[in-house]
């Protein structure tokens, strides 16, 4: 099998295995469980068809292209350590499967289990095969993930979602800074290839960033391995099912970090910051573990933190930048998994088999499952260091690099102290367990397990003899390819065997064996007591603290910053919108400073300038008036447009001014139609005294309004005083007529050189209208607004006090001059739009004016005859108008594309029509009328929409009284 | 085929027109028209883009409308950047559309039409070529876009819509006032040509004109809802219904879009002595929305508020690692760029089906139990709590979906989000002896809190909606779940076909940096 195919199955078999998983029936456990169980035995022998190669110091390496631009390649790369840790992760993990299939209930929906955990498994393999760091980092998230979904498994219990969530938010915020961690190596060595990266030890370890790079890496590897202060993740975790805490806190997930360290060592190591900063958590760790440990009363709480202790000594022997000091860690890291998975699973089996894990409701098991009672003896013998198990030999080599560590003191005697309370946890698991009384009402009678249940304990404590027993001959040949694959010729002499003499580290085992012993038998009242945590540091909880640390950070500083920082009023935002414009053009025209302009200002004409007061005082009076009398407020805008269609008169341009005049009649129409349906705002003087707030308030804006009017009018000056030398107006002035058929040029603009925007304008104006439709189609009026208004309840009360006249005959009087009058300029007014419309290309005018006239023409219709008259005599389709416009438009412009031109190429002809004579054509024409017809179309639909608000108002009124119709296409 | 790049344009052009023919009676044709516009759209962006593809790193696709010169007339420009923004938009319009068919698109009047003249605005603000052309195509887009955001009214949807209304209104007349004083003192709209005059715009005008694209920077900033100018955003997408919340999740990188051709066309290295203007305030401003959005994410209890404030994240990484100036850094932000539009986009329509089956306001609770709930302990479980719960398929579906979102968001893998980040801080970091100067560590420090920020809260209300509370199993129609799985595997895609893609990327920001081919090709006689 070559090496890529090797590799790549390596770590795609589990996930493959996840996702067929996921597929099963949501009982099928054997079929989940012999799935999980075949991908893990497979990874396994993969990992053993390496090791041949491995064997010769050889290196498995398979690379594929991946994001090769950031240098980026999904890299699989098997050394030493590689090897041994995939034969971890396999092996163990083959082990939990059979594990698991016995220990979760008949009812658990098991597939979703096995496809967590082979996911897991699969980042795992990914992550200890990464030849890339930041494939690494990559894999490290998963595994964060993945453990995330174990430990939430039963994540209908509080408890299993805190510890999901709380194992997840620590780890994953390792995991970050990991991650820049690594990117920052990447700066200083210019590749994250791992070979290049290990080749570069030196180049690391002497940049300025090194400590950043560092601080941020260990970050990442403390958190995963719950290193102090990061350890309170852990314990949390034991939520979780006991394969998982089996699974992950044996030997996969918290072993991460430490294989991180491992792999960097040779390149980050060997220096004061490493040794102090690994070197203090691991102490810490080791010590306050141990210490914790003592006084758990939950089975899985203990060997939580006797886990945390453990991997403390781990770390702190990788921080003593000491070859031999790597040998033992990678050693133990090895026995720690055995020993310790196998705890785990005995802790499951007397949970399954007697209901609980507490010691102070256990005693005595050894009676009803002796079996399951030694497994666990010898277990707990090797994690408390006991000769001729494997965990005592480890210790031995832990208590000699303590001891040859330069001049300090405090190692031995802390790593003495830890090793003492190991001794007594791990007694008090096994004699708080299986000894004593017989137990009192458990809730369940405690019985031995299934055999395939003890089955994978047994095989884990055959390895704990056997290494214990004949170190060199089992475990040394491994142990020796991963420690070489690290530290390469630098690999120093060490010997494994069970007897060294008589010498220091011995001793120190003695004394810790026998203070472990005397300890526990001292403890024992207190013990027995049943308080909860350990004595003096009972309030110190990491997770409360952290807890609280969390929502103060992400919930109460985040919501309070976020309302200083932001605003959710639209007056506010309003504000910075006009600021940053402000601020943004004043500083770019202040940072370099505007020149004078090529052109002379002319003087000022009195006249248009008196008229120019006239419209300021027209805007300035629709502000003041805008909050409380909003007609008045309508009607001064009127004004301050209509004195802009003078100025576009005065400047000889009559295109503007028609449009102009026209969009202001309409809209304001329009406008006052909707005023109808605003609730009144009324003014109380004098009801508050206006206050020192409001007033600095309102004085501030109108600082920023007169900054910002201000502004404008600089910019405008600035700009109207200039003209560039080749400006686009020149090239429409010399061909409207030649290129474009007509002597109007700015509608030869609009239709013809420009004819796209103002197609886009007419599909601007559309979809306007269809959301003014919509929204008002569904528009409920305000509680105030309902009623009739003021005026006709007046007119009303008028009626009812004369005899003569009926209730609401002044309401539904005609306006009569008016309305013969509108009736008889309406085909008039008809005549004026198709004019306007046709003689727009050369003279002023243009479909658009002409949809304006035309639809002022039904506005008109609407206003004086009301709309169920008007609908009665005139049908107005408004959306077909607008399809057919938009239809129109747009056929044209295609139409050029079937004659090989670009869309809306125009053609230009004359015409010889009968009588008519010879008559200009352009197929600009045709998109006019399209303009026209969607102008028509739009106006009327938005006028309709507030017709019959009316309409629905009456009928609300007088449901009874007539059927309602339906007026507008589409509308039911 | 020359034609096809006015394609994107002209298809909802005419669709929408002929959907307002038909009325909104006929539904079943009005929807066909509709999904076969969509589903043309797409394979129209994916021709085009291939064809963007295949040009020489310099070359564009040049379309004259009305045969008109480029001096004078308005043209469409189709390089890498336009394909690549056509792509995305006409990808989250089909998902969007199918979502809207299986309930949404009867919630309201006329959401055929409109959701067809969406696309056209954006489609045609991506190819428009000519500043005031680019005006027009924006009102388009944010014409549909009140009413898209208005659809299915109610009083939150049209109080936050009215909001979006004002801000835009504001946004357009600043827009207007920029493109007036650019077009008074360089004499052109044509955006290629105004690269081209930049250089020699006499000394004494050069002041005024880049007064004039600060202003219309702002103009975009504010669709791009940078902080403190996008405060509009969290409430308008949260309120909108979900498929319009999808697709204007867009719209936001429409103002991130003009930015990126603007400011790296008029400024690049050849501007002479405007080389560069704005960039440090690009950064910084991306900077202060990341730390405003991050802020927001935690702060907001309402899923879909939670989202809006992605976006807002998303803008400000975007605008910062633009501000940055390196070709290989936006190369990246596109990466980056594309993940995050797909994956806000599928979260969008995700949280509407988790809210459907949840009351109203659950996802409120979810912070206090979390601020509150510390004192249950519950140490020993009981047996029957020793057994999963068997998850409905539909929440897990629902459940593994918002998994990848919170995933896409936070940066994490094995989606694109993580590649994504790497793809802009990898480059951005570089090589070297030195150490690194502090704006780096300040993107740095910004893109990993941030998805730290992102994954703290879409934890906290993904844990909440399904494992702590989850109400009962909604009811999901296959065209709601599919548009969800078919963004969500198009993020997968990016990540296994990652190396093709960040070569389009890198390919596309050499082409932006080395705006002399754009000019020339535009410019071309």
């Amino acid at each position: 099998m070559s090496d890529s195919l090797l590799l790549l199955s390596l770590v795609a078999l589990p996930f493959l295995g996840a996702l067929a998983a996921s597929l099963l029936a949501t009982h099928a456990r054997n079929a989940a469980a012999y799935l999980a169980g075949g991908v893990a035995l497979a990874g396994l022998a993969l990992v053993w068809t390496a090791y041949p190669t491995i064997s010769q110091g050889g290196v498995l390496r398979a690379e594929f292209a991946w994001v090769p631009q950031l240098g980026l390649n999904f890299v699989l790369r098997m050394d030493g350590l590689a090897w041994l840790f995939a034969g971890m992760v396999t092996g163990i993990g083959a082990l939990v499967v059979v594990y698991a299939r016995y220990y979760m209930s008949t009812e658990d929906p098991v597939p979703r289990f096995f496809a967590f955990l082979l996911a897991f498994m699969g980042a795992m393999c990914g992550l200890v095969l990464s030849g890339n760091l930041i494939q690494l980092a990559f894999f490290w998230e998963m595994t964060s993930l993945f453990s995330f979904l174990l430990i939430g498994y039963w994540h209908h219990t509080q408890a299993a979602r805190d510890g999901a969530r709380i194992a997840l938010t620590v780890t994953a915020t390792g995991g970050l800074c990991l991650f820049a961690g690594l990117l920052l190596i990447g700066h200083i060595v210019g590749s994250h290839d791992l070979d290049v990266v290990l080749a570069s030890g030196d180049a690391i370890r002497n940049h300025p960033l090194y400590l950043p790079a560092l601080v941020l890496v260990l970050l990442g590897a403390l958190t995963k391995s719950a290193q102090f202060p990061f350890h309170f993740w852990l314990p949390h975790a034991m939520a979780a099912p006991t394969p998982v805490s089996a699974y992950l806190h044996s030997a996969t997930l918290v072993k991460v970090g430490l294989f991180l360290m491992v792999r960097l060592w040779p390149v980050m190591a060997g220096t004061d910051a490493w040794f102090w900063i690994v070197g203090t958590a691991g102490l810490i760790t080791l010590l306050v573990g141990a210490y914790v440990a003592i006084f758990q009363h939950d089975l899985k709480g203990l060997l939580a933190y006797s886990t945390i202790s453990h991997l403390g000594l781990i770390t702190l022997l990788l921080g003593l930048n000491s070859h031999l000091a790597l040998v033992a860690a990678i050693f133990h890291i090895l026995n720690h998994a055995t020993f310790k998975a196998s705890l785990f699973m005995a802790a499951g089996i007397i949970d399954h088999e007697s209901g609980t894990r507490d010691i102070r409701r256990l005693s005595g098991l050894n009676r009803t499952m002796p079996f399951t009672g030694r497994l666990a003896l010898v277990a707990a013998a090797a994690m408390a260091g006991v000769p001729l198990l494997n965990g005592f030999i480890s210790k031995e080599m832990f208590f000699e690099e303590a001891l040859s560590a330069d001049g300090l003191l405090v190692l031995p005697l802390v790593a003495m102290l830890a090793s003492a309370f190991s001794v007594t946890y791990s007694l008090r698991f096994i004699h708080g367990t299986f000894f004593g009384p017989d137990p009192q009402d458990l809730p369940r009678q405690p019985h031995e397990p299934p055999a395939w249940m003890r089955f994978p304990v047994e095989i884990l404590v055959l390895g704990c003899i056997f290494v214990g027993v004949l170190p060199a001959a089992t475990v040394g040949p491994f142990l020796d390819l991963a420690a070489r694959s690290v530290l390469g010729e630098a690999t120093p002499y060490y010997s494994l065997a069970v007897w060294h003499g008589v010498n220091l580290p011995l001793v120190m085992s003695m004394i810790a064996l026998g203070g472990g012993v005397v300890l526990y038998m001292a403890l024992q009242k207190h013990l027995r007591s049943g308080i909860e945590g350990p004595p003096l540091i009972r309030r110190l909880e990491g997770r409360r603290i952290f807890e609280r640390a969390l929502v103060f950070l992400s919930w109460r500083l985040a919501r309070r910053l976020e309302g200083v920082l932001g605003t959710r009023r639209l007056q506010q935002q309003l504000r910075m919108v006009l600021l940053l414009a402000l601020a943004a053009g004043g500083f770019a025209a202040w940072h370099r400073g505007v020149g004078p302009g090529n052109l002379v200002p002319q003087g000022v004409d009195p006249v248009i300038a008196l008229v120019w007061v006239v419209g300021a005082a027209c805007a300035l009076g629709a502000a003041w008036q805008a909050k409380f009398h909003r007609f008045a407020a309508i009607m001064l805008l009127g004004g301050a447009g209509l004195v802009v269609c003078i100025t576009f008169v005065w400047f000889s341009a009559p295109d503007l001014a028609l449009t102009q005049l026209l969009v202001e009649v309409v809209t304001t129409v329009l406008l006052v139609l909707g005023l109808r349906w605003l609730p009144k705002r009324m003014d109380k003087p004098g009801a508050t005294g206006v206050e020192v707030v409001t007033i600095s308030r309102r004085l501030r804006d109108l600082a920023i309004a007169i900054a910002a009017g201000l502004g404008m009018a600089a910019l405008a000056f600035a700009v109207m005083t200039r003209t560039p030398p080749d400006l686009l107006a020149q090239h429409f002035l010399a061909r409207a007529y030649t290129e474009g058929g007509g002597t109007n040029v700015v509608n030869v603009i609009l239709v013809d050189f420009r004819a796209f925007d103002t197609l886009g304008e007419i599909f601007v104006l559309g979809a306007v209208a269809l959301t003014v439709f919509a929204l008002l189609r569904r528009f409920r009026p305000a509680p105030e607004s309902v009623e009739v208004p003021e005026q006709q309840r007046d007119q009303s009360a008028r009626d009812a006090e004369r005899p003569d006249r009926r209730d609401g005959d002044t309401v539904a009087d005609w306006l009569l001059v008016p309305s013969v009058l509108t009736r008889l300029l309406f085909p008039v007014i008809c005549i004026l739009a198709v004019h306007l419309l046709l003689r727009g290309h050369d003279q002023p005018g243009g479909g658009f004016a002409a949809g304006l006239v035309a639809s002022i023409a039904i506005i008109l219709q609407y206003m004086i005859g009301g709309a169920a008259w008007t609908e009665e005599k005139l049908r107005v389709l408004p959306l077909r108008w607008m399809g057919t416009g938009l239809l129109l438009a747009g056929g044209v412009g295609l139409a050029s594309l079937f004659f090989g031109m670009p869309f809306l190429t125009t053609y230009f002809a004359y015409a010889d029509l009968p009588w008519i004579g010879r008559v200009p054509t352009a197929s600009a024409l045709l998109f006019d009328i399209g303009v026209f017809a969607l102008v028509v179309g739009a106006t009327v639909l938005m006028l309709i929409a507030l017709a019959h608000q009316s309409v629905r108002g009456h009928r609300a009124e007088r449901r009874a009284e007539t059927a309602p119709r339906a007026l507008v296409p589409g509308e039911d | 085929m020359t034609h096809l790049v006015i394609a994107p344009i002209i298809i909802p052009l005419f669709a929408g027109a002929l959907m307002m023919l038909l009325g909104e009676r006929r539904r079943v044709l009005q929807t066909a028209l509709g999904l076969a516009a969509t589903a043309a759209l797409v394979v129209v962006a994916a021709m085009l883009l291939l064809r963007a593809d295949g040009a020489s790193a310099a070359e564009v696709q040049l379309y004259r409308l009305g045969n008109w010169p480029s001096s004078f007339g308005i043209v469409l420009v189709l390089d890498r950047l336009s394909a690549l923004m056509l792509v995305l938009a006409s990808v989250l319009g089909l998902a969007a559309h199918v979502f809207a068919l299986a309930r949404w698109d009867r919630a309201g009047a006329h959401f055929h039409p409109l959701f067809q003249f969406q696309l056209m605005g954006l489609n045609g603000a991506f190819l428009a070529g000519d500043l005031f052309n680019l005006f027009v195509f924006f009102e388009v887009m944010l014409a549909a876009s009140y009413g898209l955001a208005l659809h299915g009214s109610g009083t939150a949807r049209v109080r936050a819509g009215l909001h979006y209304i004002a801000i835009n209104l504001a946004a357009s007349l600043v827009f207007l006032v920029g493109v007036s004083v650019i077009y008074g003192v360089a004499g052109t709209l044509n955006m290629a040509d105004l690269a081209a005059r930049m250089h020699d715009i006499a000394a004494e005008d050069r002041a005024l004109l880049e007064t004039g694209c600060a202003i219309l920077g702002v103009a975009f900033l504010i669709k791009a809802a940078m902080w403190p100018v996008g405060f509009w955003l969290p409430g308008t997408y949260g309120a909108a219904s979900a498929p319009a919340a999808a697709i204007l999740s867009l719209l936001s990188k429409v103002g991130i879009y003009a930015v990126l051709r603007l400011w790296l066309l008029l400024f690049g290295d050849e501007a002479g002595a405007s080389s560069g203007f704005g960039g440090t305030w690009l950064m910084l401003g991306g900077l202060a929305t990341i730390a405003f959005g991050s802020l927001a994410v935690l702060a907001t209890q309402n899923m879909a508020r939670l989202a809006g404030a992605c976006v807002i994240v998303s803008s400000g990484t975007l605008l910062a690692a633009l501000g940055a100036g390196q070709v290989a850094v936006t190369g990246g932000a596109l990466f980056y760029m594309t993940s995050s539009v797909l994956a806000i986009a599928a979260l969008f329509l995700l949280i509407e089906l988790i809210e459907r089956g949840r009351e109203v306001g659950a996802d409120v609770l979810a912070v206090t139990r979390e601020a509150f709930g510390e004192g249950a302990e519950e140490e020993y479980l009981d047996d029957d709590e020793e057994i999963g719960v068997a998850i409905p398929a539909i929440m897990a579906l629902l459940g593994l979906g918002f998994m990848a979102c919170a995933l896409l968001l936070a940066g994490l893998p094995p989606l694109s989000g993580f590649l994504a980040k790497f793809a802009i801080l990898a480059p951005l970091i570089g090589t070297g002896a030195d150490g690194l100067p502090a704006t780096t560590w300040a993107v740095l420090a910004a893109l990993i809190l941030s998805g730290l920020a992102c994954l703290i809260a879409m934890t906290r209300v993904g844990m909440d909606a399904f494992w702590a509370a989850p109400g009962p199993p909604p009811r999901v129609a296959m065209a709601e779940i599919l548009p969800v799985a078919g963004l969500l595997a198009l993020c997968l895609g990016l990540t296994l076909m990652a190396g093709p893609v960040m070569r389009y990327m890198h390919d596309t920001a050499a082409g932006l940096h080395a705006p002399a081919g754009y000019v020339g090709g535009v410019m071309r006689p």
